[in-house]
């Protein structure tokens, strides 16, 4: 469709002064003095032709073929499961390709540097012998899993895949607010929102010149054949699911579906002898690599839960024997601990003498009593974790809660400090986002995706997660998030894109 | 190669859109019949009824609410929306064995029974919503047969089709024509017999409009040509299971019944079924399907791993 010179009509001009509120926080479109960034100035052009009735259709179209694809996640009522698509916003997200340069680079780093580690306290632990990372703070992890203690992992790869998510500060620096080294989700939508936006804007993505996401199932494949045992030939992969009942079931099936590899649940799988195999129509079929979407707890009721029915009984003794790979591997969480996070910095220098790239976000440890104090004196202006959950849950946002919740929380601290770390709260940035038939800045994080194997690659594109709610800062989908594409620019603006 | 459990959920799959798709046909022929003020309307009705194993058998309701029932009653087991969401849910358990095509189809046709919007069309012209349903179904299995490979998993799924395509239709002329027959059949009868198997235009480039009890029965009992007379669906299966069989050494129960069944069929004495009738040869093919059915579990879903495991 021919998307030049088309008249402006009704539509108000998009502007930052008039219906796009700038708040304190880096928007990614509009600069501080409300020009439209060069990154965005292809997209923002576009958008000021379209009438609103023109955005809602696209924005119709576009929810209408996730629903078709099947793209949803399910929710469980009293009387009947209803399938929801995860909301998903048509503006892409726009970040420019120096600045993705160092993205890139910064992920690389850091996953090197964690992979090591990971190697080094599954092994020798020289770096907790060195002091530099506190011995029981590792050892007392609940994600430590001491059954990995001096197991081969090829290449040191412990981490195959690797989702974190960066945030973008104030004055425009990218954070990494955690790194997510066990299942992380999401790259399917990844891929999905790119296909979408090719559609709902295509002019405007030829000439905005964006890098291709659609390599990631093929380099997800090499990455996990390159964990197989050298002496198999032709190694069996596959996709290992809790169950079509999983929240992420689509995206284990879309994996599975672009990767040509069978998806299997536990119960198609027997181990015998040390070895894995699956039951097919004509027999067993033996399996070498596993790429599991089913967490540690659940891959072996025989050394994990025992009450777990998704995995399957002796699965560790085979990994253990060499005679399967388990991607990610067993253990790999307890680097992305949310208190070991705080020693990423030290991690890097340690084991590769660098200075960090990406710096991750100032984290006041609560198990330091002078830590724990400025931490509880400051509850109104700092977000806490716990240390062991995820997706947005036992948190408190201090400027957002009421006194009554931050007391409360303030008691759960004194009662058992080790379990929490306290962050600045840091204002994410914002992108522009179609709500309710209005454009409207909200704030987004970003998940990229990182691949290692024999080699370490990042695919030049990131799930973008917004927060839907005006002023929220809570971007999981758990918690009412959506997403929106995320376009890597293969050159600078103006730099001449073919 | 192909995991078990997703050859079982292609082949229930199969059989579900095929339930689905009959269903939808003998809820139209009724509310086709019923626009007739003969006593044909009720019988067409207890024929379909009886055809889907409804006792109901007495006074039937009207017609329009026997097939809204007989299409979204979603908690009787037997009823389009109730299929299709068993053909679905099997659908999403080998999502990544599909094609995008296949499961974009069915899936929209399951999203219109569940977003209301096929009950509303229903509500407005009945027979119309029900032709469309009808033709969504089709255009699910075209685009099954046009975009996947026709190798194992697609086999397996036709070997659903075919298993309970078969079934149906025996069930269906047993109703009429078995030792308990629900009804008298008429000439217009007859017609919506055909109807039902949507077998009328074919039945007639054969037979011309001469329409009787004896060539219905010969037609879709016995013809090799016609996709839904029940030898057709059985030399099917034969093909699909020889096929499916090859990494069985050539040999497995559900092929041997599937062979045994045909040969039947295919070398039966047509005059002794005319003068005797058909009601001990159609609840054969009943139970010999029944039989090919578990077989094929037996076969190749829930076999034994002792008798698999590596030496």
């Amino acid at each position: 469709m021919a998307e030049a010179r088309t008249i402006e009509n009704q539509q108000p001009p998009l502007s930052a002064e008039a219906s796009y509120p700038l708040g304190e926080a880096y928007d990614e479109m509009f600069a501080r003095d409300g020009l439209t960034r060069d990154n965005y100035s292809v997209l923002h052009r576009r958008i000021r032709t379209l009438s609103a009735e023109a955005l809602a259709d696209r924005q119709r179209t576009l929810e209408r073929s996730f629903l078709l694809q099947g793209i949803t996640f399910t929710v469980y009522g009293a009387e009947s499961a209803t399938e929801r698509i995860i909301p998903t916003d048509l503006f892409p997200r726009i970040i420019p390709a120096a600045e993705w340069a160092t993205i890139e680079a910064g992920l690389i780093q850091r996953l090197r540097a964690l992979n090591l580690f990971l190697g080094d306290i599954y092994g020798q632990q020289r770096i907790l012998a060195d002091g530099i990372v506190p011995r029981d703070l590792v050892l007392g992890a609940p994600s430590y899993r001491r059954e990995m203690q001096h197991l081969f992992v090829a290449h040191g790869a412990y981490v195959n895949v690797c989702g974190s998510d960066l945030i973008r500060g104030v004055d425009g620096t990218f954070f990494v607010l955690e790194d997510n080294l066990r299942v992380p989700s999401g790259v399917s939508y990844m891929l999905a929102n790119r296909d979408a936006s090719r559609r709902t804007f295509p002019g405007t993505f030829r000439r905005a010149g964006v890098r291709p996401v659609e390599r990631y199932p093929d380099l997800l494949l090499s990455t996990l054949k390159s964990m197989a045992s050298d002496h198999r030939a032709n190694p069996q992969i596959v996709v290992l699911t809790p169950g079509v009942y999983n929240s992420a079931y689509y995206e284990h099936a879309y994996l599975a579906r672009l990767m040509g590899v069978p998806l299997v649940e536990g119960r198609d799988l027997v181990v015998h002898d040390n070895h894995v195999f699956m039951r097919t129509t004509t027999g067993l079929g033996r399996i070498d690599v596993i790429y599991r979407r089913v967490d540690d707890d659940f891959i072996d009721p025989l050394i994990f839960r025992r009450d777990s029915a998704l995995g399957v009984a002796g699965l560790f003794n085979a990994y253990r024997a060499g005679n399967v790979a388990i991607c990610n591997a067993p253990g790999a969480g307890v680097a992305d601990d949310k208190a070991v996070y705080a020693y990423v910095p030290a991690i890097i220098k340690y084991y590769l003498g660098e200075d960090t790239i990406l710096p991750g976000v100032k984290t006041f440890l609560c198990r330091e009593p002078a830590q724990l104090s400025h931490v509880l004196a400051n509850l109104d202006s700092l977000v806490v974790k716990a240390v062991g959950a995820s997706g947005g849950y036992g948190m408190l946002v201090g400027p957002h809660a009421s006194a009554a919740e931050r007391s409360a929380f303030a008691e759960a601290l004194k009662a058992d400090p080790s379990n929490y770390i306290a962050q600045p709260t840091i204002q994410l940035s914002t992108a522009p986002c179609l709500i309710d038939g209005q454009i409207e800045p909200r704030h987004v994080d970003l998940r990229p995706f990182i691949l290692s194997g024999e080699t370490t690659v990042v695919t030049p594109g990131a799930l973008t997660r917004v927060a839907l709610k005006r002023g929220s800062l809570v971007v999981n989908s758990s918690q009412g998030g959506g997403s929106k594409d995320t376009w890597v620019l293969a050159d600078e603006p103006g730099g001449g894109a073919p | 190669m192909m995991l078990a459990r997703v050859a079982d959920s292609l082949y229930w799959m199969g059989r579900y859109i095929e339930r689905a798709e009959h269903l939808s046909r003998l809820a139209f022929v009724m509310l086709h019949a019923a626009l007739d003020r003969t006593d044909a309307a009720a019988r067409a009705t207890r024929i379909a009824l009886a055809a889907v194993g409804d006792p109901e058998t007495g006074l039937p309701g009207r017609a329009v609410d026997s097939a809204r029932r007989l299409v979204f009653d979603r908690d009787t087991g037997d009823s389009v929306f109730a299929s299709l969401a068993q053909a679905r849910e099997n659908a999403r358990q080998v999502r990544d064995q599909m094609t995008t095509e296949t499961w974009e189809r069915l899936n929209l046709l399951y999203l219109r029974f569940m977003e209301g919007t096929a009950q509303a069309a229903f509500e407005i012209d009945a027979a119309a919503a029900l032709q469309d349903i009808i033709a969504d179904l089709h255009l699910y299995m075209g685009a099954a047969d046009a975009t996947m490979s026709h190798g194992e998993g697609w086999r397996f799924m036709r070997a659903g089709v075919h298993s309970e395509r078969a079934q149906l239709i025996a069930r269906l002329l047993r109703v009429c024509f078995g030792e308990d027959a629900a009804t008298a059949v008429d000439h217009i009868t007859l017609m919506n017999l055909l109807r039902m198997a949507c077998a009328l235009e074919p039945y007639l480039r054969v037979y011309t409009a001469d329409i009787s009890a004896r060539y219905i029965l010969e037609f879709l009992i016995f013809d090799h040509e016609f996709p839904r007379s029940i030898r057709y669906c059985t030399a099917q299966l034969e093909e699909h299971l020889s096929q499916l069989s090859h990494g069985q050494g050539g040999r497995s129960e559900a092929l041997r019944l599937a062979g045994r069944l045909n040969a039947r069929l295919q070398y039966a004495d047509i005059g002794e079924v005319a003068s005797h009738g058909a009601s001990a040869l159609l609840a054969a093919v009943g139970e010999e399907c029944a039989a090919i059915h578990a077989a094929i579990h037996e076969t190749f879903v829930a076999y034994p791993l002792e008798m698999s495991l590596p030496a």
